[in-house]
């Protein structure tokens, strides 16, 4: 099967974010990120759109996404003092839904920069 | 950090001739920096590319990238605000005892050298590291190197630039500054956003013990943080949004697994010099993207009776949807 190509594609391992990166993929793998260097090349080739965890867990035990949303969404309800954190390796698009998240708990946000 | 004196590295790339590395190994940890914005870029203004540049690495150890600079200080470990300090006065005249410089583990002929090519240099720029803001002294390093940047404009052209790494931090900086006015350790329980680090800041809260829930995203403290935090994580209920069943995962009460930013899922990343970059991902991710499974988190809290009086949710700053 011939490869798919991406020109242009953007890596986010490390905050250089090269935009020059030319990726060949077929459904299931990324097989060559050109230009990328070692930790790039590491960060794309070992994403695949494999199922390989469940979709998600509650207490342990594999759930579907709309229990474990609704899981998520009581036990921060719940909370006087719900914290959320992280925000790394992430889009700014859902970054700024976690701002939202906190804003309505009324409580902690925070991101790596202040280890 | 708003109100540095920076620039962007496509700036760097076409005009820096005398760059400075600060507590930092771009060799190891950003591979690509020397060369598609530093010190190997041919331009316009620097047409001799590597010929025209500096470059000066200050380290208390000699990395990777010690190799590619021209100039290699070794300084004492937590020295690097009194060689900052030591710096911003000579740069100005002032006096200097040499039992002062030779703590910092530099003689005065290397000190004076230094200062004489800043001085020389066309467009000087620092890029400072975790050597420089993660140790003793912390962000009162990064703000005298700020200082020092800001204060060698009176001589020549001078910027400053942390080196940021890990995925997309830099956009969260740029997203809550853009959103609650401050870029991180804010907390909302007044209803307003307040900045505090020490006291919100995520390892400080953990420790003591302060937070009853926690909702981690893209980031692993089961990994990395101390052990106390992980215990504490491990006593209240906590959710994980991650594309890996994370060390994190393992101790929380609800793991979602999302697809990959840049791979599978489509957004925004900010660069080190917050520039935005659009992702162009290749796969398609038989996971959720983590911005629709907070939404939808939102969404399902929103339902939810609040605890203001007459249950309503208080929305400050930010917007949902
Ligand atoms: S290709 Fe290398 S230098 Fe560029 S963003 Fe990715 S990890 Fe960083």
């Amino acid at each position: 099967m011939s490869l798919q190509v991406i020109e242009n594609a953007t890596c986010t391992f490390c905050g250089c974010v090269c935009d020059d990166i030319q990726l060949h993929h077929d459904d299931m793998r990324i097989h060559k990120a050109n230009h990328a260097c070692v930790l790039g090349t590491a960060w794309f080739l070992n994403h695949t759109a494999e199922k390989k965890y469940p979709v998600a867990l509650v207490d342990g035990r594999e759930a579907t996404l709309d229990e474990a949303i609704e899981a998520a969404a009581t036990h921060l309800h719940a909370a006087d003092m719900p914290l959320v954190y992280g925000m790394s390796n992430t889009t700014c698009e859902a970054q700024k839904q976690c701002v939202a998240l906190a804003d309505q708990l009324g409580g902690l946000l925070d991101s790596h920069t202040s280890l | 950090m708003g109100g540095k004196v920076t620039c962007t590295l496509g700036e760097v790339k076409q005009r820096a001739d005398f760059i400075i590395y600060w507590g930092g190994n771009p060799a190891e940890c950003h591979p690509r920096h020397f060369t598609k914005y530093t010190i190997m870029q041919k331009s316009r203004f620097l047409p001799r590319g590597r010929k025209d540049r500096t470059m000066v690495l200050v380290d208390i150890r000699e990395t990777k990238s010690a190799k590619a600079a021209d100039i290699f200080l070794q300084i004492r470990p937590g020295k690097d605000f009194e060689l900052i300090t030591i710096l911003r006065a000579l740069i100005k005249g002032q006096p200097v005892a040499d039992e002062q410089i030779a703590e910092t583990g530099l003689s005065r002929a290397v000190v004076d050298d230094l200062i004489a090519r800043m001085k020389r240099a066309k467009f000087g720029c620092m890029f400072f590291g975790m050597g420089l803001s993660m140790t003793r002294g912390k962000h009162m390093n990064s703000a005298a190197l700020l200082c020092l940047a800001a204060e060698m404009n009176a001589f020549t052209k001078f910027v400053a630039m942390p080196m940021r790494g890990h995925g997309n931090v830099t956009g969260a900086d740029v997203i809550m500054r853009w959103q609650t006015g401050f870029p991180f350790g804010i907390s909302f329980n007044r209803g307003y956003p307040r900045y505090n680090p020490g006291e919100f800041s995520t390892v400080d809260v953990l420790v003591r013990g302060d937070c009853d829930a926690a909702f981690i995203i893209g980031a692993d403290p089961g990994a990395t943080m101390p052990q106390p935090a992980i215990d504490h994580l491990a006593r209240i209920p906590t959710i994980v949004l991650d594309p890996h069943v994370t060390h994190t995962s393992r101790i929380a009460r609800v793991h979602i697994t999302t697809a990959p930013q840049g791979i599978a899922a489509p957004g925004t990343a900010y660069r080190m010099d917050e520039l935005p970059m659009p992702l162009k991902p290749a796969l398609k991710s038989p996971y959720p993207s983590d911005e629709e499974v907070v939404r939808r988190i939102n969404e399902a809290i929103a339902r939810k009776p609040f605890w203001l009086p007459d249950g309503r949710q208080p929305q400050m700053v930010a917007t949902l949807g």
